[in-house]
């Protein structure tokens, strides 16, 4: 019992980290461009999806996990260039064309990817002790990595020109152009970043699960529901929450099995969202 | 300096300014004043490039602005303090005045004469702006504005809803920044600030400048501002 506590924990941290930085890139363009980014999922799916294929090309993860979340950057940056700038400040129109895109993603993989999941070998196959049974090593990794992306995340936010200006265009978008901000610019950057952030939790994720061209679906909705009890825009709190849900999630599948599990995520949403249906850390 | 002829100017079907013209020459304070709502700030906007003239010109040395994007419009050397002071509200004074030099660093020359200007800003660096008064988000806007070193500054309503003695310090610091050489166009809805301290005073009314004078000229034209500003003389 004991031992499926703590392994159940564990997977809870390092499932809450990756979907941390999944709801992060969510949430970080739905405050700068107000854009409700249905491709979002995809976006992580097509990480995943070139990783594999870098992977098999030339046996080395991490360099799937550099170049992976740069080639699907180039690609949110087509989508913002090309649609996105096109509809700007157009909320529906936006939802329909980040899903249209979605799917025209999901149809490219399924046509060129196919239609059956590819495992990943973990990259250090190591496992270490953990009261009776043993826990791969690649997860404590992995955990480490996505933390370690989320400092870097905040660091550049925090104490760099860029992210100011990205603070401030949340803040007041007007203003920030009368002062001079290139704010077209930063919504491309901001959405480019948060095309890679999708993509690397996705390269991150790849090892856990299996590499399959519908694996960002439910991820999307997750990442909604996170961002959503989080706070709209509040993105420590969608980093909290991450981690919150998939505890729940992962303890609760010791009892029953996951897919039932979700119930529990789901119940918590619920109960957040009746007593704050601004979300835990909105305002 | 800024030489602006026949801007019109309109919030989706509705016009707002009527051809208004008006010049503000270099190292002069000139003021615009009218009741609410006749298009003073949509004035000021319409220079910064917030919003678009549909017809006549904006010339800032020599150069038209109109069409510039409004991002590039700071980089002219033009600087706005928005009515209703628009600070960020939670990033700190300090980012807030950070912020505003888009070209590069804050020049600490420009950052001690602001701190001369208004040493409360200096004692509030490191608190969000959001938590200031409204005299200090004042000062920080004003700040904010100086810091990118700019030629030109266009003040929209910069004593709203302060205290008189605010109202009159926030005056004479106006006053002070045009003597050191940066022209200002100062837009109030009190003639009596604007009379104390510019040279110029435009009268609008329904997007369009009526009346150009200076204060004594005002002064003497008693009709002008009943006809125009309500004020009974
Ligand atoms: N965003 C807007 N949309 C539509 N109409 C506006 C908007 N802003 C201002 N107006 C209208 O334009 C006119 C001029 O406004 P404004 O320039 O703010 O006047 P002032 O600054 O002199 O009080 C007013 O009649 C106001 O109702
Ligand atoms: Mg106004």
């Amino acid at each position: 019992m004991a031992s499926n506590l703590a392994v159940a924990v564990l997977n809870g941290i390092v499932w809450g980290l990756i979907m941390a930085l999944i709801a992060l890139g969510l949430n970080l363009i739905f405050g700068l461009l107000h854009i409700i980014n249905m491709a979002h999922g995809a976006l992580y799916m097509l990480g995943a999806v070139f990783s594999w294929y870098v992977i098999e090309l030339t046996g080395n993860y991490w360099l799937a996990l550099c170049v992976a979340p740069l080639a699907v950057g180039l690609i949110g940056l087509a989508l913002e260039r090309g649609l996105l700038r096109t509809i700007e400040d157009k909320p529906l129109v936006t939802i329909i064309c980040t899903f249209g895109i979605m799917l025209v993603l999901q149809q490219l993989a399924l046509t060129y990817f196919g239609g059956t999941a590819r495992r990943i070998a973990l990259p250090i196959p190591g496992r270490f002790p953990l009261f009776d049974l043993q826990y791969p090593v690649m997860r404590i990794v992995i955990a480490a990595i996505s933390a370690a992306v989320m400092v870097a995340l905040w660091l550049f936010l925090n104490r760099t020109r860029y992210g100011l200006w990205m603070r401030a265009v949340v803040q007041d978008r007007e203003m920030a152009v009368a002062l001079g901000i290139p704010v077209h610019k930063v919504y491309m950057w901001t959405f480019v970043l948060g095309s890679v952030l999708a993509a690397f939790s996705g390269v991150l994720a790849a090892p856990i699960v299996s590499v399959d061209f519908m694996m960002g679906r439910e991820i999307l909705i997750m990442a909604f529901i996170i961002v959503i009890v989080g706070g709209m825009g509040n993105l420590w709190g969608s980093v909290i929450t991450a981690v919150v849900i998939s505890l729940i999630h992962g303890v609760g599948s010791i009892f029953v099995v996951p897919s039932t599990a979700t119930v529990f995520s789901l119940g918590f949403m619920i109960l957040v969202l009746l007593v704050r249906p601004q979300g835990l850390f909105g305002e | 300096m800024l030489k602006m002829s026949g801007i019109c100017c309109y919030y989706g079907k509705g016009q707002v300014l009527h051809g208004t013209t008006l010049e503000v020459r270099e190292g002069e304070l000139v003021g615009l004043v009218g009741r609410n709502g006749v298009g003073k700030t949509t004035t000021l906007k319409a220079v910064m490039g917030m919003i678009p003239a549909r017809a006549g010109s904006i010339a800032f040395r020599g150069e038209e602005l109109a069409g510039v994007p409004a991002y590039r419009v700071p980089r002219r050397g033009i600087s706005y303090v928005p009515q209703g002071r628009h600070l960020f509200p939670k990033l700190t004074v300090k980012e807030n005045l950070e912020i505003a030099c888009v070209a590069g660093e804050i020049d600490p020359a420009k950052l001690e004469e602001i701190y001369g200007y208004f040493p409360r800003v200096k004692e509030r660096l490191g608190q969000k702006a959001g938590t200031l008064s409204g005299g200090e988000q004042q000062m920080v806007a004003i700040g904010r504005a100086l810091i990118a070193k700019p030629d030109l500054v266009l003040l929209d309503e910069p004593t709203e809803g302060l205290m008189p003695l605010l109202v009159q310090a926030i005056a004479e610091t106006v006053q002070a920044i045009n003597r050191r050489g940066t022209s200002i166009l100062l837009v109030e809805q009190n003639l009596k600030t604007l009379k104390e301290i510019c040279h110029r005073i435009y009268i609008m009314e329904k997007g369009a400048v009526v009346y150009e004078g200076t204060p004594s000229e005002i002064e003497a034209a008693m009709d002008v501002q009943e006809r125009y500003l309500s004020v009974k003389v």
